[in-house]
């Protein structure tokens, strides 16, 4: 069991979130890391979809370990660290974790969200069939509360006795990782309103380059750089929009939607990124230059497939090493 | 007609109005989908969302590709479309919602009623009097898009959006209106409040409105 010293800049639960909800204006909410949430599934043996896991942002919390545990993390390396035993822990494995010890956080080296989780996945309610937080709806996530953790909060495993989880490594990569460099291609397929834009808009997002914003969150990435040229009557009726979609605002500024975004929009959307590609999206930070490949629908759909394949691959891998571990 | 959206769905785009008979095929359509998503295990639509006079449909992009997800969205529509007309009760009950207008319950309702040039007792029997369709949810959990508004009451949205919106507010904004389910931002006309409860999570159906539902407002006495 953990127990929160300082919450950090931004810590909330997430699992994988609930897309069948969006038809009552529910935002699909979950890990904005996807691929993430997966391998941190498979590291804590955590039920597939429902495992929540704490996604931390940037500056991570402060966390005092009350009863000796087994952690799990993935997706960015925020440098988390058992401060005591000046023991780095990194993305993809798992550890045991000693009470009387604490974990602390570092400098975001390849991305901006990191997620930990607890033997089992962390003991959280389902709301609506998810643990994910719903901030806008105030419900979900620790206690059910639709908010971020704060100093006091306990966070429990699960499965508090598997302590035989500690020392387990996920074979592949842990999460949609950018680089230090913080420069990334993102693959798109042309939008449903692709004909409304005058020519050359989807050339502009593939040509320009773009940073991303400070003003980004978990509901949207902003985009700065050269406007694009935007459609004459920008006045659309509303459509249900999706994860990735492209967003093209009058400032011709493009907005990509992730896993908070509203569930119906009236901006026109040019382009809608490729589902392989949202682990990466979610972990674009303030400032990190971006580019857009334009791909076939086709092609989108075979990365996405042969992304999934090296994921089951990966975790069939992950098992036969955990079960040698068992028996040796 | 169908349009790719992403490469896990498609967009049933039935028109591009706030009409009520075309947002009645969204729906229809929106159930068609649902019902064949319960007939069978196997099948691969994900849960559809309706919006005004559209449906995004998410299909399992690892089991069929666009192409055969478009033709059997088309033939879904097509039956939708020949049997929607035979199904009549599909509303329901008519939702009362009790509002108090006006005051500080209602802080634009003065404005509404100087800048559409009836008094406020007329605003408020024209809100009042009419019976609405839920168009769609959205914005955030359990907002209901309500339609239409009777066209003397028609106003585009405040120059200022408010930062907070008091939770259980009544709007109107163009040709709609609805109760904020929560403290949001808003940018809509505020000429009531109400009590209900528009979204309770710990309820077995948490909104208290669904698309397709009827609603009416029953003013409560003014104090």
């Amino acid at each position: 069991m953990l127990e929160v010293v300082d919450p950090g800049l931004l810590s909330t639960i997430q699992d994988a979130g609930r897309p069948w909800a969006a038809d009552q204006g529910v935002p699909r909410g979950g890990a904005c890391d996807p691929l993430a949430l997966r391998v941190l599934e498979q590291l804590v043996g955590g039920p597939a979809g429902s495992t929540a896991a704490l996604e931390i942002t940037l500056a991570g919390p402060e966390l005092a370990v009350r009863e000796t545990c087994v952690i799990g993390l993935s997706g960015a390396d925020l440098e988390c660290e058992v401060t005591e035993e000046r023991r780095p822990l990194r993305p993809g494995t798992t550890a045991l974790v000693r009470a009387g010890t604490t974990l602390r956080f570092g400098a975001a080296r390849d991305g901006c969200r990191a997620y930990l989780s607890l033997a089992g996945g962390i003991d959280v309610p389902l709301v609506l069939g998810s643990r994910s937080t719903c901030s806008v709806g105030g419900f979900g996530g620790i206690d059910g509360e639709g908010r971020p953790i704060r100093a006091g909060d306990l966070l429990r495993p699960m499965k508090p006795g598997a302590l035989g989880l500690a020392g387990r490594r996920w074979p592949g990569r842990a999460g949609g990782s950018v680089g230090a460099s913080g420069s990334t291609v993102v693959r798109v397929v042309a939008g449903p309103h692709l004909d409304r834009f005058p020519k050359g808009s989807l050339e502009g997002l593939r040509s320009n380059s773009w940073e991303v914003s400070g003003r980004s969150d978990r509901m949207g990435i902003r985009l700065d750089g050269s406007a694009l040229p935007v459609p004459a009557r920008p006045d659309l009726v509303s459509i249900p929009v999706t994860w990735g979609a492209v967003q093209v605002p009058p400032s011709g500024q493009p907005i990509v939607l992730l896993a908070d975004h509203q569930t119906v929009g009236g901006y026109p959307i040019v382009a809608v990124v490729a589902s392989v590609d949202r682990p990466v999206l979610g972990q674009l930070r303030a400032g990190d230059a971006v580019r857009f490949e334009v791909v076939e629908a086709v092609l989108a759909r075979r990365l996405k497939i042969a992304s999934d394949a090296i994921f089951d691959a990966d975790a069939a891998m992950f098992r036969t090493d955990a079960s040698d571990a068992t028996a040796g | 007609m169908i349009v790719p959206f992403g490469d896990e769905a498609l967009l049933v785009v039935l028109g591009e109005v706030i009409d009520a008979a075309v947002n009645q095929q969204a729906h229809a359509v929106a159930r068609g989908v649902r019902a064949a998503r319960d007939e069978s295990w196997h099948s691969p639509w994900g849960v559809p969302v309706p919006s005004y006079a559209s449906v995004l449909v998410p299909y399992d992009a690892a089991s069929i590709d666009e192409a055969e997800a478009t033709r059997r969205l088309t033939a879904l529509v097509a039956r939708t479309a020949r049997t929607a007309q035979a199904s009549v009760e599909i509303e329901g009950p008519v939702q009362d919602i009790a509002v108090r207008y006006g005051n500080a319950d209602g802080p634009d309702l003065e404005t509404v009623a100087d800048r559409t040039g009836l008094t406020t007792d007329q605003v408020i029997e024209a809100h009042a009097s009419t019976v609405y369709t839920v168009y769609l949810l959205g914005f955030v959990p359990g907002f209901a898009y309500l339609g239409i508004l009777p066209p003397e009451l028609e106003l585009p949205r405040r120059n200022e959006p408010r930062l907070r919106v008091p939770r259980g507010s009544v709007g109107i904004a163009g040709r709609q209106t609805a109760v904020y389910p929560f403290e949001t931002p808003g940018g809509w006309h505020l000429i009531g409040r109400s009590d209900a409860v528009l979204w309770d999570s710990r309820r077995e159906s948490p909104s208290l409105l669904r698309a397709g539902q009827r609603v009416r407002f029953v003013p409560e006495p003014r104090a």
